[in-house]
């Protein structure tokens, strides 16, 4: 990152631990995932946030039994969403920064330390090879077009029926697309502050866009959303371009037609999970729903939803280092979407999906990715 | 050799013992002024015979323990005073075991909060409501309770400690005992009396006598007809008489007073607020009720025969719907009268807050407010008082609230400010609440030897090893 400003600093006396950020305000259901599995003050974004202080002022010594507390967090920022504090919108800023720190420090966990290094070798976490254009001669797609579908690396080399069926639907509506050779956008770097390799992705990333010739960036990922809306302005990389969600492009194509929707006999009942990344992170609520209402499906929302959802559980790096409980913080949200009686469980974010695939009993409804959902009915 | 913190992970398995420096530093501390001391253990236990387990090994060991539910007591009364204590964080015991529609009861767990209980009731049993406090919504009713707190039922009924039908408790000694009623079995939490009245073991005793794993407390039912009313008043002296004629004539519920500071912070003014020449000086939350609407329209009547009478010395007193209050600040106004917990936001603005609060006499009561007042404005802090008529007008409570910025020089600064208004407070002969150790040490020198030894004989026939919260209350 390029920005020396400290948010730490910017709050060194903020937060009294008053506790609203643990619960949904007024309703009292639990906000967060870390601290309503492990329980220790430490694990809320309170005890977080008076760590970071703490370390900031000297108080405290940097030393391994702080990872934990430190990184078991998914930033799922449903936190900021609860507390009534100044100092609400920057609590995972803060936690970012301390983790940033924490890296710099005592070094980071071996799992993420493990997808930094694949970023950096093969530009994605995953350790895949790197094929992304290989994309343009399979889908016969042009070298050049007005819009750059950003597929994101867990689409591309985990939950390829995202990227697969958002090429198919934007196919279908006719638009001039094409996909550039896309390192890692960063995203999981960031969240767990391993930050010396961004900047070179970042602006590798922003190079092919414009080699590309676009005026807007698609993501059907809604990490890459948040990170090349939000952070790339902030590393001074500035894409020179339109950046929107699928959900947002769906919305679009279909208001001005390139998208109809048919009819079906059988409306099922769905249920909709707001990502973080695109819901708290982003403030995207509206679209996805308003798709979703052209659709011959029947919406039933969950107990929590928009600024107040519980969490899939994988964001923040939880799922590389934290799997088990990253799994049961996702069999929460399942039990959520049981108790809607919906038939499909759907989401916009590759991670989630693949999180809450992993919370779901193998007869449990499907979770699939909107752009999957669109396409069964064009 | 099996070390303390693998026999404490015995009883509660390994995932609920930290000895992390996360951990230590945070529980070391709370908004306060009050100086830190780090744990050496944080465990977490979800039943009772965990905490029995708990506290006989802590016997065997010789190994002080601190009671901590959520930490919200603002008065540094989790923070160890000892060296090597091992926190009892009691939040994984969150159960609201029954409610009990015809007793009018609730039986809980320590780790049980305001907004939990308010959502339990509202979804479960909507014709009840339990009393509610003005601290955050995440704070544990029977911490509250047991440290004889305030809420919004104070006004007729007094201490939160008045709403305790019994309880149960870990003995220092490691016996598990109840008190009240339901020494007769699980069903029967109805009241305290006609027995030895041992509830007052564990109130006010900042956690020395044992740690409480339940608690069954008073519910009332909502009254079907309710009107809420705003009153700025002028001066200490006249604002304290015109409550307590208001009290006194059983007019409120509830009646919550506070600086006209806070009010205007309510509405949304940044900090630091001041005081302005000319405007009110209180503003007051009256909460009217009645069980007919001709009931309740008698007792609006009244109060505004007692306001305008009071015009005659204050022509500015002013008296105004709430519904008015809310269309001038904003829906959110309904929510500090519905649930009052949800206007602490206001004090969240730094990382630090404190306040030294009392309960007083009637008679000294405004005298308290104008010399308090002085000494608050003199440290150039914001006017942040807090007062409430308490259980009729049998006494009162006041509190001043200073919320600040966690530097060295203000916590000195804050320690001498806070240092002024007890001894102004207990010059009045007032009982401070939620006493830290330094403000308990200071009771100690005025309060009569023989009920400061008795206090500490009880401590020690209690617990003889001395293991229950050393150093607390200054013993």
């Amino acid at each position: 990152m390029t920005s020396d400003e400290s948010v730490i600093e910017q709050w060194l006396h903020s937060c009294v631990r008053c506790s609203n950020c643990k619960y949904v305000f007024r309703e009292y259901s639990p906000s967060c995932p870390s601290g309503e599995h492990f329980g220790f003050e430490t694990y809320y974004a309170s005890g977080r946030i008076w760590l970071a202080q703490a370390l900031y002022k000297g108080e405290l010594e940097w030393e391994s039994s702080l990872l934990d507390p430190i990184f078991a967090c998914t930033t799922c920022g449903n936190c900021e969403s609860q507390c009534l504090a100044p100092h609400s919108e920057y609590i995972v800023d803060m936690i970012e920064e301390l983790r940033a720190r924490a890296v710099q420090e005592i070094g980071g966990l071996p799992s993420h330390i493990r997808f930094r290094e694949n970023v950096v070798q093969c530009h994605n976490p995953y350790g895949a090879e790197h094929h992304n254009r290989n994309l343009v001669e399979t889908h016969s797609l042009p070298l050049q077009a007005e819009t750059v579908y950003f597929v994101g690396c867990t689409s591309n080399y985990r939950e390829t029926q995202i990227r697969d069926a958002t090429i198919s639907v934007l196919k279908k509506a006719g638009v001039d697309f094409t996909v550039v050779d896309e390192y890692c956008c960063g995203s999981p770097l960031i969240r767990t502050g391993q930050l010396d390799p961004v900047n070179e992705a970042a602006q590798h990333n922003a190079d092919a866009i414009k080699d590309a010739g676009a005026k807007r960036v698609v993501t059907s990922c809604s990490g890459c959303y948040r990170t090349l809306s939000r952070d790339y302005p902030k590393l001074d990389i500035e894409l020179g371009v339109e950046v929107v969600h699928i959900t947002q492009f769906l919305k679009e194509l279909i208001d001005k037609g390139a998208i109809v929707p048919r009819s079906t006999e059988h409306r099922p009942i769905i249920t909709w999970h707001d990502p973080c990344h695109l819901g708290r992170h982003m403030g995207i609520y509206d679209e996805p729903r308003d798709v979703i209402s052209t659709l011959p499906v029947d919406l039933v929302e969950m107990e929590t939803t928009r600024e107040n959802a519980w969490c899939c559980g994988a964001g923040g790096g939880a799922k590389a280092a934290y799997n088990d409980w990253s799994v049961e913080t996702s069999k929460k949200r399942i039990e959520q979407a049981l108790r809607t009686g919906a038939e499909l469980i759907v989401t916009a974010c590759p991670f989630c999906t693949r999180n809450l695939r992993d919370g779901s009993s193998e007869d449990g409804p499907p979770v699939i990715d909107i752009t999957e959902l669109v396409g069964r009915f064009i | 050799m099996v070390s303390l913190k693998e026999k404490f992970e015995k009883i509660v398995g390994a995932d609920h013992v930290s000895d992390g420096s996360a951990e230590r530093y945070v529980y070391s501390r709370d908004m306060t002024e009050n100086p830190p001391r780090e744990p050496q253990l944080v465990v977490m236990p979800s039943t009772a015979e965990e905490v029995q387990q708990i506290v006989r090994l802590a016997n065997e060991e010789r190994v002080p323990l601190v009671p901590f539910a959520t930490g919200q007591n603002v008065g540094g009364l989790t923070i160890p005073q000892v060296d090597d204590a091992v926190i009892v964080d009691l939040k994984r015991m969150n159960r609201i075991l029954n409610v009990d529609e015809e007793g009018m009861y609730m039986v809980v767990e320590p780790g049980v909060t305001f907004g939990h209980v308010r959502k339990y009731l509202d979804e479960n049993h909507p014709n009840l409501r339990y009393t509610y406090a003005i601290s955050s919504p995440f704070t544990s009713v029977i911490a509250n309770a047991l440290l004889q707190g305030l809420c919004d039922l104070s006004t007729r009924y007094g201490a939160m400690a008045e709403f305790i039908n019994g309880l149960e408790a870990v003995l220092p000694t490691g016996e598990i005992v109840r008190v009240g009623s339901a020494i007769l079995g699980d069903d029967n939490w109805f009241g305290r009396y006609p027995l030895p009245d041992l509830v007052g073991l564990f109130t006010g005793w900042q956690g020395m006598t044992g740690i409480v794993t339940k608690m069954a407390l008073q519910l009332w039912p909502k009254k079907p007809f309710t009107r809420h009313f705003a009153l700025f008043t002028f001066g200490e002296f006249m604002t304290t008489d015109l409550l307590k004629q208001i009290v006194r004539a059983d007019l409120a519920e509830d009646a919550g007073a506070l600086s006209f500071s806070v009010v205007k912070g309510l509405i949304g003014m940044p900090a630091p607020i001041e005081a302005i020449e000319g405007e009110p000086d209180y503003g007051t939350f009256l909460n009217l009720s009645g069980v007919t609407r001709l009931v309740l329209g008698g007792k609006v009547r009244l109060l505004e025969g007692i306001v305008n009478n009071s015009k005659v010395k204050e022509p500015k007193n002013l008296l105004i719907p709430f519904e008015a209050v809310a269309r001038l600040m904003s829906e959110e106004a309904y929510g500090w009268v519905d649930f009052p917990s949800d206007s602490f936001k206001q004090l969240t603005e730094y990382d630090g807050l404190t306040w030294m609060g009392t309960y007083i006499h009637p008679r000294n009561w405004g005298e308290a407010l104008v010399k308090g007042r002085e000494i608050v404005e003199k440290y150039g802090y914001e006017l942040m008082a807090f007062l409430k008529p308490m259980k009729g007008m049998h006494f009162c409570e006041f509190k001043f609230i200073i919320r600040f910025e966690r530097d060295d020089e203000n916590l000195k600064k804050v320690r001498q400010c806070n240092n002024e208004l007890l001894d102004l407070a207990l010059d009045l002969k007032a009982i401070p609440y939620k006493t830290p150790v330094w403000s308990a040490k200071k009771l100690h020198e005025r309060a009569d030897p023989n009920f400061v030894e008795l206090v500490r004989r009880i401590r020690d026939l209690l617990d003889p090893n001395g293991i229950m919260n050393p150093g607390r209350w200054g013993l």
